[in-house]
């Protein structure tokens, strides 16, 4: 696609999407609301810093040449312009993924970049050698991973939160959690997640009596997890072949405290949290030929122990907050052992 | 990442519709017609087909996929004609008098439509009445301009032909040109079959053709290229029988070999095409405390909006994309602003976006 003539006019360039041809070929396209989007800008070319003053802090910005109308829906928008009517705002929160080993709850870290789900179809026994999982804990860095069933125990966690920096204002303590989340209405409590229908069938999450926070004695670790399958919903990314779910977020109660800092032990938010939110794939029944369509078969990737080849696939799972916008990609690598 | 972030349309009051016309002026030159690509009557941009019809003329050598159909040439007469009384002089079959026939009868049943209790096909007439009375072209040239030019139909009052009737080595020493002046949106035209019609006139009024505007197809009578004393003696060097007058043309020539004969005399042809384009418009209305903030990821460094250096600072944020959506979420078309639009509390837009079918 080519850029739009910026020289003159502002001219305003519009196409029906592939989506809204077929709607019209069916007899059903009707426009009901619109949203903005901003997917061009590079907001770190604002320099508040510009030393010819106010009127040249966005004028790179504004230089920046806007791309022809797409007709693909995922190209359309990406991220969008926000709604909140407040604009007080300094803070937005953003989400991360926490990796930390010290909450003991079933969160998994990645491992070069992948969180691992295993595709148990092709395990033939319960040995490092004959079953994925036990293959990918005898590596020599062993690598957790999530069953890709309803009953994994095993999760990517995420939290929102305003990641200031530890010990920079605001700090995570629990009034600052209501003064800038809470009041703002910028705490989640549910979460979409938009997943591969090819690979994956369903998404597990966080239940509702999952707790999160630091509130034992000397501020130690207080939460506990437990997980359910989330549930399906219709919205869209766009993306072909993806699907969505809904699934729940928890408070996520971690705070500073003076006394007894342990907030950086057991979260990634250095400032106030919002909420945490866990999520496992549900690997679909049946893959096969998608390893070799899809993915890579055979591979060696097996440093040491564990079965010699193996196939995986590899897909991204969006997750975002319903209410704080708050995204995040997580690369998942579905594996099992090679059939061949 | 899903849109979160709606803001509905009101049918009421954001959505409207409007239908405009849009005219493109459409000049083409004789040369192209006639000697650009080729010897005549050999030209490349001219395709002829066994059936022999009619004759098809291209903008560009019509084997190149560059080459766009422009018009249709054919010739015809009623069989009531006296042309059809007459066996061919020429060839036996070059002469294809059943086929000119046909031809007549097609444009008059598919433009004119058929009349009386025997159903018998109307005959074009050189006026707005439909009476069989008065100039009656009972043999006729026909001009087919392509859809991809005329496009939903010519513009009334616009269109103007020039054709020669001088000898066949100098056809455009004598010429004349004929318009459909006295046609407009406000009259002078009849409604038939074929949709509307005009007269086409030369510049001392007399009546040499029809305009079908919404069909794109011009008659020509035979007199559009007879001199003032008669039918011109030269009107075509034909390669057997040699200078045949129009009439002769059309009787010892095949349809084709007339065609070429017809596309010899044309120096030009010029109008205005006509494009309907229905517009639905959606004024999007942002209010002023309302997205000022984005979901783009370089918009936060650290948590922080990078805007702002305080919280009473105004929240700033950029357009550059408009999003269209239905009642569940799919995005059914984008607009695309050329240059970024600043948006903070203290401004208030409406972008128009208009989608035109």
């Amino acid at each position: 696609m080519a850029f739009l003539d910026n020289s003159g006019d502002i001219i305003l360039d519009a196409v029906l999407t592939e989506t809204g041809r077929r709607k019209m070929a069916n007899g059903n396209f009707s426009i009901t609301k619109f949203a903005l989007g901003d997917d061009e800008i590079d907001y770190s070319l604002y320099n508040k810093n510009h030393p010819s003053g106010s009127a040249y802090y966005d004028l790179q910005i504004l230089q920046t040449p806007i791309f022809e109308a797409f007709t693909q829906v995922n190209a359309g928008i990406n991220y969008g312009l926000l709604s909140t009517t407040a604009t007080d705002l300094l803070y937005l929160p953003i989400m991360k993924t926490n990796e930390l080993t010290g909450l003991d709850v079933g969160n998994i870290a990645s491992f070069n970049g992948m969180f691992y789900v295993v595709d148990t179809a092709g395990n033939t026994g319960t040995s490092a050698t004959t079953a994925i999982g036990q293959g990918l804990s005898a590596q020599a860095t062993p690598i957790k991973s999530m069953a890709g069933t309803t009953s994994t125990t095993n999760f990517v966690l995420m939290e929102t939160g305003l990641d200031t920096g530890f010990g920079n204002i605001p700090v995570g303590t629990s009034a600052n959690r209501s003064s800038y989340l809470v009041a703002n209405n910028l705490v989640d409590s549910t979460f979409y997640v938009f997943y591969d229908s090819r690979f994956i069938s369903g998404i597990v999450g966080l239940s509702d009596t999952s707790t999160f926070n630091n509130s034992e004695t000397d501020n130690q670790f207080g939460g506990s997890v437990s997980l359910t399958e989330g549930t399906s919903t219709s919205l869209s990314l766009g993306l072909d072949n993806y699907s969505s779910y809904r699934v729940k977020g928890i408070a996520d109660e971690i705070i500073w405290d003076s006394s007894s800092n342990t907030e950086a032990t057991y979260s990634v938010i250095g400032g106030p949290r919002g909420s945490v939110c866990g999520v496992a794939p549900i690997v679909k029944t049946g893959l096969d030929a998608e390893y070799t369509l899809y993915g890579t078969v055979n591979s060696g990737i097996m440093s040491t122990g564990g079965p010699a080849l193996v196939d995986y696939i590899d897909t991204t799972i969006y997750v975002q907050g319903t209410l704080s916008s708050a995204q995040i990609q997580i690369p998942v690598r579905i594996i099992r052992i090679s059939t061949s | 990442m899903a849109i979160t972030s709606y803001e509905i349309l009101d049918t009421t009051s954001d959505v409207t519709t409007t239908r405009t016309l849009l005219h493109e002026s459409i000049p083409l030159t004789g040369t192209i017609i006639s000697g650009t690509y080729g010897v005549f009557p050999s030209e490349e941009n001219i395709k002829n087909y066994t059936h022999g019809q009619f004759q098809s003329v291209y903008d560009y050598p019509y084997l190149s996929s560059s080459a766009n159909h422009i018009f249709d040439l054919a010739v015809g007469f009623d069989e009531s004609s006296n042309m059809s009384k007459s066996a061919g002089a020429g060839p036996t079959g070059s002469g294809q008098q059943a086929k000119k026939i046909n031809m007549y009868n097609q444009f008059s049943q598919v433009l004119l439509g058929y009349t009386g209790s025997n159903n018998t096909v109307r005959m074009f007439e050189l006026d707005l009445s439909l009476d069989e009375s008065g100039s009656i072209a009972k043999e006729a040239v026909f001009v087919n301009l392509s859809r991809l030019i005329s496009k939903d139909q010519i513009k009334k009052g616009s269109f103007s032909i020039t054709v020669g009737y001088g000898t066949w080595s100098a056809p455009f020493g004598a010429k004349r040109v004929l318009t459909d002046a006295s046609a407009s949106d406000n009259g002078g035209t009849t409604n038939t079959f074929g949709g509307d019609y005009g007269v086409l006139f030369d510049t001392s009024s007399n009546p040499r053709g029809l305009v079908f505007y919404e069909a794109g197809i011009v008659m020509l009578s035979t007199n559009s290229f007879a001199n003032d004393s008669g039918l011109t003696p030269q009107f075509y060097a034909h390669p057997t029988y040699g200078n045949l007058n129009i009439i002769g043309t059309f009787l010892t020539s095949s349809i084709s070999g007339a065609c070429d004969a017809v596309r010899h005399r044309i120096e030009n042809i010029a109008f205005n095409n006509t494009t309907e384009i229905n517009s639905t418009i959606y004024f999007c209305r942002v209010p002023h405390n309302k997205y000022n903030h984005s979901a783009n990821p370089t918009y936060l460094s650290a948590s922080t909006i990078r805007v702002k250096n305080v919280n009473t600072d105004s929240p700033i944020a950029y357009i550059t994309t408009i999003g269209l959506y239905s009642a569940s979420n799919d995005l059914l078309a984008v607009a695309k602003v050329s240059e970024p639009l600043r948006k903070d509390p203290t401004n208030e837009m409406t972008l128009r976006v208009r989608l035109d079918y």
